[in-house]
């Protein structure tokens, strides 16, 4: 319970430092934010590995996409926790795929809805051929009228980056 | 008039069918309307729900991902850069590409595109290529360097599966377009077929208003021409019917008018019978009175079968002792009985349930002398019976008579006539037997007018039963049992002064002769102006008058003779006439007489009104019509008469006393002492009936400082004291 209870503490401790200071990502990279971000850590850019992203506040859902079979539950850092990690400031964000796929994902997206960067398909990380590593998932299990084309077609998977503009 | 009413009749069945027809067209029209605009929105709702990925860009993707992979693994090749950057890019480009094939395996797409067989071909070579290289590109990812001509092997494949992803991606692209085509032509059609329906229910409605409105007007004529119709048969129906009163008023005239020399016939006749007469004569005198009696049977029925096509038979119902009825109507028929050598019997329980039956007598015993009358006719040498049952049922009490003979009887067939108008069994019976052919018409409506029934059971050459059955009801013996008994001719009649107001000149010497034979005092009057006269300078104690006479009527000289102050105000006056019908007796009545008697008058019947009246003129003499209320004839039917007068005269004692006392009261102003005796006066007057007294008492104590009014009272108990002991 003691330990519980510090382990908490310890956390508490660790975002307030990240919240003025991005760490440096010990892994492979699998995020980078340029444009206007505050809390550059290689660069003027904020890169994420893994487990970095995977800390911040996050949710898991359980829900039918029009790219998967049956009933799939993602999870992952919310898009606007990652967004203030990276101390992003701007109005839209350009979400930039591995095959270079990009779509314009207005703020209000990760502010107003709950869109998460998914790291996780059913508790397992996806890798590319499971259009990994990152799956910007709208949540269609809370919100069904985000279940259309505009949405689908801002549903980037493979994330590689994000410019902020 | 009546194809008038029919084609209206057929205007409105048309109309009614043709709105039914238009109706069904209307529900049919509506019913596909719904199933297209449901059609349409399942469709909608299909496309609502079919939200999926797009194959088209998915294909796309596709392509670019095979073309940029086979690009890399081109350059690879050509250049033999095998460095990890190098092969780390290919094997990225190959994970993409992976991950674009499983997507084309998993994403949900538009139903064409995942059950195409070509796309499925297509797909099917990509897929092969793909999926067979992952071990290869697994080991690459596990760091082991890529062999040359494996890559090399696989750039065919690769180049292979470009060309592949392109042809998809053509067919695709053609697959997609034909497919929105036909989706566009489906839903333009359904919008068509809708817009078809629409207008065909609007050619309906406006159909259906104009038949409406068409069926409006001709149901419009129709009403008018029925209406039309209906004041034509009014106005028919109005000629028949003064056709009919004039049919009604003859008949009444022809009665009366050969009733009235009928009558002088048989009174005639009848005085003729007290007279000594020649043996030879007497038969000849015995053929007329049969004669003249039948020719007046014959003319009663003929006016009460009018009487009853006209509805207007009325029972008078009168408390009736059942024994004197019937042994009264035997009698009367025993004579023709023996003429026709029959025995006449009658079969009556000693003690009936009900000796005093309410009914009315007359009809009743009309009936029982009709059927005796058949049964005496048809039967020779025979014996004919009268049953008389009295039975309780469910409903109440029952009489049924039943009169059987050992005549002729009749066969089915005739059975079935028998009870229709004008109509007897045959022919030949006509001829043979006489008679009108309507008694038994006239029996069975009498019948069914006091809710009973009547039949006939026969067997041909044995006789035959008629019987009926009515309800009745118990009356108290005590009641003013209506006598129905000739007494025998009694030499101790009293002897009257009796008027006769008679303008026929037979008639008078009838009635004058037939009263004179009774021994009564005659004064005879030719009419009622010539009546009035004598009345009111002369004392009768009864007075016969005729209805139909010139200068004064008998209606108006008996208002005259009641409203009078002269001495026959309040003599018997009874009706004497040949005027039959009920009008005539209810007039008779207002106009106040005592009685009616119908023409020919019997001796026999004066005998019985003349001692009948011996009583009723002494009451009269006795109490003023106005004192002799219900209350007194209740006490007198309770107490008896003596003691009724008893008590009268100490009521008229203690009157005296009281009017004193009130005077006595009045002069002392004392209105409380004064009240109480005239209460005591009221509550003693009304006792004993006298009504107009108890009135006068209780007005009195309203106006009790009034002397004169006092005065009055004290006179009319005089008056009333005056008439008591008379």
């Amino acid at each position: 319970m003691r330990l519980a209870l510090l382990t908490g503490f310890a956390i508490s401790l660790m975002t307030a430092q990240h919240a003025f200071c991005l760490d440096m990502p010990k892994g492979k990279v699998v995020l980078t934010i340029s444009g206007h971000v505050t809390q550059a850590n290689v660069g003027d850019t904020a890169q994420f590995d893994l487990p970095m992203l995977e800390a911040l506040a996050g949710r898991s859902g359980t829900m039918e996409t029009p790219w998967t079979e049956g009933t799939v539950k993602f999870s992952g850092p919310l898009l606007r926790s990652v967004l203030e990690a990276a101390g992003a400031k701007g109005g839209n964000l350009k979400v930039v795929a591995l095959n270079d796929y990009a779509a314009d994902v207005p703020f209000s997206d990760a502010y107003d809805l709950d869109t998460i960067l998914a790291t996780r398909m059913n508790g397992a990380p996806m890798n590319v051929r499971e259009k990994g590593p990152l799956f910007l998932i709208y949540p269609f299990d809370l919100r069904p009228e985000t279940y259309n084309e505009k949405y689908f077609s801002r549903s980037v998977w493979q994330i590689k980056s994000i410019e902020v503009r | 008039m009546i194809h008038a009413a029919h084609a209206s009749g057929e205007v409105i069945r048309k109309a009614g069918k043709s709105t039914a027809v238009l109706q069904v067209f209307a529900v049919i029209l509506l019913a596909l309307l719904a199933w297209v605009y449901s059609d349409i929105s399942k469709r909608y709702a299909e496309l609502q729900d079919g939200i999926k990925e797009n194959a088209l860009w998915s294909v796309y993707q596709l392509e670019r991902e095979s073309r940029r992979f086979e690009e890399e693994l081109t350059r690879m090749i050509l250049t033999l850069d095998t460095s990890d950057a190098v092969v780390e890019k290919l094997s990225l480009r190959y994970d993409i590409l992976y991950s674009r094939m499983v997507m084309l395996d998993q994403a949900r797409f538009e139903y064409y595109f995942s059950t195409d067989t070509t796309v499925q071909t297509y797909l099917q070579t990509i897929r092969s290529v793909i999926f067979a290289n992952a071990p290869l590109f697994d080991a690459i990812a596990a760091n082991s360097n890529p062999d040359m001509q494996g890559l090399e092997l696989l750039l065919d494949d690769v180049t292979q599966m470009t060309k592949s992803s392109e042809q998809l991606l053509n067919y695709s692209n053609n697959a997609l377009s034909i497919a929105r085509a036909e989706n566009r032509t489906i839903l333009s059609e359904l919008a068509r077929a809708s817009m078809l329906l629409t207008v065909l229910i609007i050619v309906c409605v406006v159909f259906l208003i104009y038949t409406l409105r068409r069926q409006l007007k001709n149901v419009r004529e129709a009403g008018l021409s029925l209406e039309a119709m209906a004041r034509r048969i009014n106005d028919a129906y109005h000629a028949a019917e003064a056709g009919n009163r004039a049919k009604s008023q003859f008949m009444a005239t022809i009665g009366h008018e050969i009733r009235t020399p009928l009558n002088a016939i048989l009174g005639m006749v009848e005085l003729l019978k007290l007279k000594t007469l020649p043996d030879h004569v007497v038969p000849n005198i015995k053929t007329i009175q049969r004669s003249g009696e039948a020719l007046l049977d014959i003319i009663n029925e003929i006016l009460d079968f009018s009487k009853i096509e006209h509805g207007k038979l009325e029972l008078e119902y009168r408390t009736v002792n059942l024994v004197t009825l019937i042994d009264n109507t035997i009698e009367m028929m025993r004579g023709r009985a023996t003429d026709g050598g029959n025995t006449l019997l009658v079969d009556m329980p000693v003690h009936l349930p009900a000796p005093n039956i309410m009914t009315d007598p007359t009809r009743l015993r009309q009936i029982v002398l009709n059927l005796l009358g058949n049964a005496v006719k048809f039967t020779s040498n025979g014996s004919v019976t009268l049953v008389v049952k009295e039975r309780e049922t469910s409903d109440g009490l029952r009489l049924r008579i039943e009169v059987r003979d050992t005549g002729i009887g009749i066969d089915t067939d005739g059975m079935a006539r028998l009870f229709q108008p004008f109509s007897q069994v045959d022919a030949s019976i006509s001829r043979k037997y006489g008679g009108t052919g309507l008694g038994l018409t006239i029996c069975k409506q009498i019948v069914a007018a006091m809710n009973g029934e009547m039949g006939v059971d026969s067997v041909l050459g044995h006789g035959s039963t008629f019987w009926l059955e009515v309800p009745v009801e118990y009356a108290m013996a005590s009641g003013p049992a209506t006598s129905e008994a000739f007494e025998t001719l009694q030499p101790s009649l009293p002897r009257l002064d009796i008027l006769v107001v008679e303008d026929n000149l037979v008639n008078q010497q009838v009635a004058m002769q037939f009263l004179k034979h009774l021994g009564q005092n005659v004064t005879l009057a030719e009419n009622g102006a010539i009546a009035v006269e004598v009345a009111a300078s002369q004392h009768f104690d009864m007075i016969f008058m005729d209805m139909q006479m010139p200068v004064m009527d008998g209606i108006e000289a008996t208002q005259m003779i009641r409203s009078g102050t002269g001495q026959c105000a309040n003599a018997l006056i009874y009706a004497m006439t040949a005027n039959a019908s009920d009008q005539d007796r209810e007039r008779c009545l207002q106009s106040g007489m005592d009685g009616f008697q119908l023409k020919p008058i019997k001796l026999q019947q004066l005998h019985e009104l003349i001692s009948q009246s011996q009583s009723k003129i002494a009451i009269a003499d006795k109490v003023e019509s106005d004192d002799m209320s219900p209350r007194a004839q209740e006490l007198i039917a309770v107490i008896g008469k003596p003691a009724f007068d008893g008590l009268v005269l100490s009521f008229f004692d203690d009157a005296v006393l009281l009017l004193d006392d009130t005077c006595a009261a009045l002069k002392r102003a004392d209105h409380i002492g004064m009240d109480a005796c005239l209460h005591t006066l009221k509550g003693a007057a009304a006792n004993l009936g006298f009504d107009s007294i108890a009135h006068k008492s209780q007005a009195l104590r309203g106006a009790w400082n009034d002397i004169s009014e006092l005065n009055a009272l004290s006179d009319m108990i005089d008056e009333s004291r005056k008439h008591f002991v008379r």
